[in-house]
């Protein structure tokens, strides 16, 4: 297919999207409206879920709420403001598009748990309640939950933060100065080969307030994610950047703040993100074991009481909150990385 | 009027330690030259002859085992952007754009304020073709812009002596051209001590005003010719083709040429 363009003007001022446009396939009759069809899915597929849900006679004894319902209704009402969102938008069409298929799988996960709970009872209570029970739970102990969730985010930012901090300053202080790994990497490799979980007895006994202890061994997780990605990002860099830097006129401390560090964020982020894994990992380890606050302690909590669906609200609680800490962490590397575009990839 | 600089090297000797064996590596041995202000000074050799080594030592950024450096009667203590070197990488910081990686010398210096540096940025920017590139990456520019920036991000400093190691090594035939005439008309308004070392001999010709023909192992000065072509050369005249037999055969080439 030709394309011709009479005005120069139009390719002169080209944006990402008419870039991305022209340099696709044109897209037209069919294409175009299986494209929106597929936006339409999750629509569709939402639906099917609601159908699902109120017209499949429930297993014997089985009962149910309508907050399930209100739930489906208010996901589809969500998928249906994204197409319209899309129908006149360009560039949330393209996402949209990417998106829609794994939208309508949710809906389509959500009806399948549903039959084979609720309506077949192939999965049995009470380690396998329904939606609708484990939504009631998590309205009903909402206070909670939400005062178990702050203080997980609390000890796990108190934790992470410090770590990371003094991770950094580890990290740049070894690879800048050979004297100080000299002292230093003998204790980071020995510390890093303990898996931090192990930790946690120890200091539980040792610390003053489970509290203190507990931002400990996170930290100490952190710190060595951090202190280990700094040097590795410091020890890569290319000297003749030290040498370009000094005959611009950088002093050895501008070397450290102003060359080694840049370079070295790429590792860095790395390193955070791992350090973050660890940090989540260790939290719910603590908060299991000892701490008697959190998500952790909740879920084992219930667990012992046999409180499956307040169990799994609390899980449902924690998996959405470390994917969306995970999302901002995202977010912040990809803002940090964009000189690397095109470079790495 | 200010007073003319001058680059002097008196009996320099540099040898390096090698990681493996006892021996040292003697890279230069009893190197001596003087450079004033309006001198182009071109340094051809085979390769691992110390042109580099040179560069460095004049630079700062690596001391003389024996003899002395000095600029305007100083011994050079270390690195300071009145010297200024460009290297045959471009050494641009990744992480700053275009107009970061220009203004990083004055943000080391804290000079970034003085608003008379605002104006010298456009005008360097302008000159260079980068100004409407001022917020890409270095990964977005050409090999030949990438290297017009890190020649006037070390101009910007107007250094008493710039020090060019192979700046042009890693380009096309077309942009070298372009950017030697761009090398003259730079040191022709700076009137600076300049020092390059290429191992394009017509590119030495072309440029220099002297030529200084080194010899390896250990690298020391085999000659130092006066070029007194006038400007602007031409690459084809048989004078041009006379002073390219010569530097040829005293670099052990061209023997067979007679
Ligand atoms: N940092 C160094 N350590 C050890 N040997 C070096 C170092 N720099 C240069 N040399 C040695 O010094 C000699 C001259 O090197 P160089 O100045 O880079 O040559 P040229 O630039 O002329 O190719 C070579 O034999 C090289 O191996
Ligand atoms: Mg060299």
């Amino acid at each position: 297919m030709e394309r011709n363009f009479n005005s120069s003007d139009v390719l002169d001022h080209l944006t990402r999207e008419r870039l991305a446009e022209l340099e696709s396939a044109p897209r037209r009759g069919l294409r175009l409206f299986c494209d929106y069809l597929v936006c339409f899915m999750p629509v569709v597929f939402g639906a099917l879920a609601l159908a699902e849900y109120l017209l499949v006679p429930n297993l014997k004894g089985n009962t149910t709420t309508s907050t399930y319902t209100y739930f489906i209704i208010a996901l589809t009402l969500t998928a249906a403001a994204a197409f319209v969102l899309a129908l006149v938008r360009q560039k949330f069409f393209y996402v949209l598009r990417h998106k829609a298929p794994f939208y309508a799988f949710v809906f389509a996960l959500l009806a399948g748990y549903d039959y084979m709970t609720l309506k077949t009872g192939t999965l049995v209570l009470p380690y396998f309640p329904w939606a609708d029970q484990i939504l009631n739970a998590m309205w009903q102990d909402r206070a909670y939950l939400l005062d178990c969730t702050l203080n997980s985010l609390k000890l796990l930012f108190t934790g992470y933060f410090s770590g990371a901090f003094l991770g950094l300053l580890t990290g740049t202080a070894c690879g800048c100065s050979k004297t100080i790994d000299y002292w230093v990497s003998p204790f980071t490799k020995l510390i890093g080969a303990i898996p931090s979980p192990t930790w946690i007895p120890i200091v539980m006994v040792i610390a003053s307030s489970l509290f203190a202890g507990s931002v400990f061994i996170i930290a100490l997780g952190v710190w060595y994610a951090l202190t280990i990605a700094t040097i590795t990002g410091i020890r890569n860099i290319d000297h003749s950047f030290y040498d370009a830097a000094k005959t611009l006129g950088a002093k050895p401390h501008q070397l450290v703040l102003h060359v080694a560090l840049p370079f070295a964020v790429p590792n860095i982020l790395q390193g955070l993100t791992q350090g973050m894994s660890s940090a989540c990992l260790v939290l719910i380890t603590a908060e299991m074991v000892g701490v008697e606050s959190g998500l952790g302690w909740y879920v084992s909590w219930q667990k012992s009481w046999a409180q499956y669906g307040k169990m799994y609200a609390a899980i449902v609680v924690l998996c959405v909150v470390f994917v969306a800490v995970n999302w901002g962490l995202n977010k912040i590397r990809r803002r940090l990385l964009r000189w690397q575009e095109g470079v790495t990839q | 009027m200010m007073p003319a600089n001058i680059l002097e090297l008196n009996h320099v000797h540099k040898s390096f330690a090698r990681t493996e064996t006892e021996n040292v590596t003697q890279a230069l041995s009893d190197i001596n030259f003087t450079v004033r202000d309006g001198e182009f000074l071109s340094i051809v050799g085979p390769s691992g002859c110390g042109k580099s080594t040179i560069m460095r030592l004049i630079a700062g950024l690596i001391f003389p085992t024996a003899g002395t450096i000095k600029l305007n009667g100083e011994v050079i203590q270390g690195t300071n952007p009145e010297r200024g070197m460009v290297f045959q990488k471009p050494t641009l910081f990744p992480w700053l754009t275009v107009e970061q990686n220009l203004t990083f010398s004055a943000r080391m210096m804290n000079t970034a304020k003085r608003s008379e540096y605002k104006s010298e940025v456009e005008r360097l920017l302008e000159m260079a073709g980068l100004a409407e590139f001022r917020h890409d990456f270095p990964h977005q520019l050409s090999g030949g812009m990438a290297q017009r920036l890190a020649l006037i991000r070390t101009m910007i400093n107007q250094p008493k002596v710039f020090l060019l190691d192979e700046p042009l090594g890693a380009l096309d035939a077309f942009t070298r051209m372009n950017m030697q005439d761009e090398l003259l008309r730079l040191w022709q308004r700076s009137g600076h001590i300049v020092l390059m070392v290429t191992h394009d001999i017509d590119e030495a010709l072309y440029l220099g005003t002297r030529v200084l023909v080194m010899a390896p192992r250990p690298g020391r000065i085999r000659a130092d010719l006066v070029n007194d072509m006038s400007y602007p050369r031409s690459r084809t005249s048989d004078e041009f083709l006379h002073w390219r037999k010569r530097v040829l055969e005293m670099l052990d080439f061209g023997h067979n040429f007679n």
